[in-house]
């Protein structure tokens, strides 16, 4: 691997969050691609976090589980991560009285880890800084560890902490402090080839794509109950609106975002909730409203591992069954998953597409480690259209009642606004007639039940298929999976080429209604297929061994709260391809 | 009702007859329901308002049953889930302000099932109509108690008689700083007709009570128990303590007609600070909308 990556560890609070996006920036504008996440606990003071940074020359898209560099804030930060830094790795922290942890020193040699101590408090204090900035102090020591000049990181400070003068002066003495110490007689130096040029991307969270991809799909209202990892999509959304103009709104509970949500889509708007599993449970009646009354309706799942609280704050792919089959009763839906910030912007936009022509519910799935983690992306371009399936213009004077629920070979009837036309018709919960008044006939309610399904078939005929990355057939070892593991696959595939290892992956973005002759294929044309998933069954592996008959050789679960790691892939790999 | 209102109906029959429903209606003789839905048909008559510039929206209960009984083809309707009729219209009416938006619920989904949507509800003054059909049960699945139904009544499941005390719904909209708070009563057209066009013309969440008679399980409050005690309001109490007052009885003296209204309050899309000075609604807005300005903190 030739990626460098770095750990910032400390307290919740102690700024880690406020060094992590200094330096995911600057490196970002030093020409280097960045991937970052942040480990942390359910509470806002206090408890032991997190943050990682993996930069290269080349794109990434995962987080390695060994690194180069931690910076620990404090003493837990010290402990916690020694085991994982590389062999000759840097640990470097600003705690007074390590020489009282025994363990530290003696693990610290065997694993020939340099252990680099400056008394970040003392000179923090002595500059006019809290405690808070022994994180800029530590940060200028890194940096010059890392090798780099101090200019760019200066500039960045500068920016960050614009509005502040003050501050900005004791923050800016700080890292120079740290940078040149004369505290530390010999100081490792790392040599890491630097960028030849400075590509066009973004740098930005899943959730943040979510937002941006909403706005310019023509969102005009969203409603939403907090819930972790979902919540900051609530307030990404909302410091746009002065600019969007959208309504933004906080709902009494996840039932009511869902149902504002349906009550909007129902007179014409866009409009959408995000929730993780929890809120999700609550919203399932919503669910099946908007199967029964063919009203498109979009839902954002940011997944955390369960059942109940489970882990607020930490990532997983639990959610998939629940999502294909929470609600009562059998109707059409579509399930999706992202599985970077392009994938959250271009996902939302085809969401509000499919559930407004196919007239379904629509969930996309994402997952916590999707939406908090800076990744670095192309630009987005903007290139998918609005299609909205409405019967608009002279066609809304032609319209009889009976055409909002005809019963179509394709399953789609005709759909119009409230008020658009002067032909009205009924929404209706209960089972209906063509035009929506109640039935309990036999022969009637079959038939509008089976209309409603067929929406299945056509909706599954006119998805994208799932895309084999890496080699297209005759890997030494494939592998299947959805969401986040499209990124950690995307360095496997790269890293073992580099050890004559082929591999290729299928992923899966859109999962239900299943596609499942593309997986029979990639058996077929494949030896060695494994699932990769975060949860414990297996979800999607199970039910594409139900729908193709066929068995997966193996199957490389996590559901400990932690994402794929690359080494976690890489290792499984090399014992798995024989 | 005025004789120049009746004459007005008849002026606007094709209109009244769109109002009409077509389909077979389901509800029990001496319903209450029947007068509550002509109220509503002539209300929304004399006040000038066309089919198709309404949205109603109903709960589940035997009103929802009259979902598709009103109007005849040029209506539009949403008939939801049980005590969730509040939310949906919200949603609908922050969609598109200029379609009214009616929303019916019972005593059953609204102050059960759905009670934190009414608290909300009132408190965002979404700019709708919701009318409360108290008929002190649950009808629909056959007269089990609800939170109006009187104390000690012996209902199905409640075969000893109701023991918590029952709520009294106009009472409890006024603790949440309302704008409009009415009560009317099924058996009275003209005063529900009268009540539901000042709920209509309200900017803001317009809360009318009406107290309904269900001649197959409510056996305790029929129409004539409400004929002896019903008391029309003469003037709208000046402050929400008087109203309170006003609307506290619902034993011997049971006040009819607007107990508290706020003309001046702001609806909820006129309190969005985000939205001063817009004049489309959300529905119209739906377009693509250039990131690019938004991108550049991301750079």
């Amino acid at each position: 691997m030739n990626r460098t990556t770095l750990k910032v560890a400390g307290e919740s609070g102690m700024g880690l969050l406020s060094v992590g996006r200094i330096v995911a920036k600057v490196l970002k504008h030093m020409g280097f691609y960045v991937h970052s996440d942040r480990e942390y606990p359910s509470l806002i003071k206090g408890g032991h976090s997190n943050l990682q940074i993996d930069f290269d020359l080349k794109p990434i898209h995962s987080l390695s589980r060994e690194v180069d560099l931690v910076i620990a804030l404090d003493r837990s930060g010290l402990m916690e991560y020694l085991d994982v830094i590389k062999k000759g790795g840097v640990l470097v922290h600003g705690y007074e009285r390590h020489h009282l942890i025994k363990d530290l020193h003696t693990k610290a040699k065997k694993r020939n880890i340099k252990l680099m101590y400056l008394p970040a408090h003392t000179i923090a204090r002595s500059l006019g800084g809290s405690d808070v900035m022994v994180n800029m102090v530590l940060l200028g020591l890194i940096w010059r560890i890392l090798g780099f000049s101090l200019k760019p990181l200066e500039d960045a400070i500068k920016k960050q902490f614009a509005t502040k003068p003050e501050l900005l002066k004791i923050d800016l003495k700080c890292v120079q402090a740290g940078y040149k110490p004369h505290e530390l007689k010999k100081i490792p130096q790392y040599k890491i080839p630097l960028p030849k040029k400075v590509p066009k991307t973004l740098l930005l969270d899943g959730n943040m794509g979510v937002a941006l991809g909403a706005i310019e799909a023509g969102v005009r209202s969203y409603f939403m109950y907090p819930m972790s990892p979902a919540s900051s999509i609530l307030m990404h959304l909302a410091d746009f609106s002065h600019e969007t103009k959208m309504v933004v709104k906080q709902a009494e509970d996840e039932i009511t975002a869902a149902q504002m949500t349906l009550g909007a889509m129902f007179m014409g708007s866009r409009s959408f909730t995000a929730t993780s599993g929890g809120g999700y449970d609550l919203m399932t009646e919503t669910v099946s409203l908007a199967g029964m009354t063919e009203t498109p309706w979009v839902c954002v799942v940011c997944q955390r591992p369960g059942p109940a609280t489970g882990l607020p704050t930490w990532t997983g792919q639990g959610d998939l069954n629940m999502v294909i089959n929470s609600s009562h009763g059998e109707f059409a839906r579509l399930v999706m998953s992202a599985s970077d910030p392009t994938s959250c912007y271009e996902g939302i936009q085809h969401a509000f597409n499919y559930a407004e022509e196919f007239q379904i519910p629509v969930i996309f799935l994402s997952e916590k480690t999707i939406a908090e983690a800076q990744t670095m992306v192309d630009v987005f371009k903007s290139k998918i259209p609005i299609k909205r399936g409405l019967v608009t213009g002279k066609n809304l004077e032609k319209l009889q009642p009976s055409d909002r629920f005809k019963l179509t070979k394709s399953g789609v009837s005709f759909r119009w606004l409230p008020g658009t036309s002067e032909i009205g018709y009924y929404g209706n919960g209960d089972e209906h007639k063509e035009d929506g008044t109640l039935t309990e006939k036999g022969p009637e309610c079959a038939a509008m039940y089976d209309k409603r399904m067929r929406k299945m078939e056509t909706l599954k005929n006119a998805l994208p298929a799932p895309v084999v990355y890496g080699v297209k057939k005759g890997a030494d070892i494939s592998f299947i999976g959805w969401g986040s593991s499209k990124g950690t696959m995307l360095d496997v595939i790269e890293e073992m080429k580099k050890e004559g290892i082929k591999v290729n992956y299928l992923h899966y973005e859109y999962l239900w209604p299943l596609k499942e002759k593309p997986a029979a294929l990639f058996f077929k044309e494949n030896k060695k297929v494994h699932i990769l998933e975060g949860n414990h069954q297996g979800q999607l592996a199970t039910m594409i061994e139900a729908a193709t008959g066929l068995k997966f050789k193996g199957r490389l679960l996590k559901y400990n709260g932690r994402h794929f790691f690359l080494e976690d892939v890489m290792e499984y790999t090399l014992k798995a391809r024989h | 009702m005025t004789n120049s209102d009746y004459k007005k109906l008849a002026d606007r029959k094709s209109d009244y007859l769109a109002y009409e429903g077509n389909e077979i209606i389901t509800w029990c003789a001496g319903c209450g329901n029947y007068g509550i839905q002509k109220a509503l048909e002539r209300a929304m008559v004399l006040e000038g308002i066309k089919p198709k510039d309404a949205l109603f929206c109903y709960d589940i209960g035997c009103h929802g049953n009259g979902s598709d009984k009103i109007g005849n083809k040029v209506v539009y309707t949403l008939h939801g889930l049980h005590g969730r009729v509040l939310p949906v219209a919200a949603g609908a009416c922050i969609a598109n302000p200029t379609i009214k938006v009616i929303a019916e619920g019972g005593d059953g989904g609204t102050m059960s099932e759905g009670v934190n949507h009414l608290v909300h509800a009132v408190r965002s003054n979404y700019p709708m109509v919701f009318i409360l059909h108290n008929n002190e049960n649950y009808g629909l699945t056959t007269g089990q108690a609800s939170a109006c139904t009187r104390k000690n009544r012996p209902m199905n499941g409640s075969p000893d008689g109701v023991i918590s005390n029952p709520m009294n719904c106009c009472d409890f909209v006024m603790g949440l700083n309302p704008t409009f708070v009415a009560r009317s009563f099924s058996g009275d057209v003209k005063h529900m007709t009268g009540i539901l066009r000042a709920a209509l013309k309200h900017n803001g969440f317009a809360f009318v009570e009406i107290m309904q008679v269900c001649p197959t399980y409510n056996r305790a409050t029929p129409q004539e128990w409400y004929l002896e005690r019903v008391n029309y309001l003469k003037t709208t109490p000046k402050t929400i303590d008087l109203a309170r007052k006003a609307c506290a009885d619902l034993n011997n003296k049971i006040n009819l007609g607007i107990f508290y209204q706020h003309k001046k309050a702001p609806n909820y899309m006129e309190m969005l600070v985000n939205r001063k000075g817009v004049k489309t609604t959300p529905m119209e807005e739906v377009e693509r909308f250039d990131i690019k300005p938004l991108l550049k903190q991301f750079e």
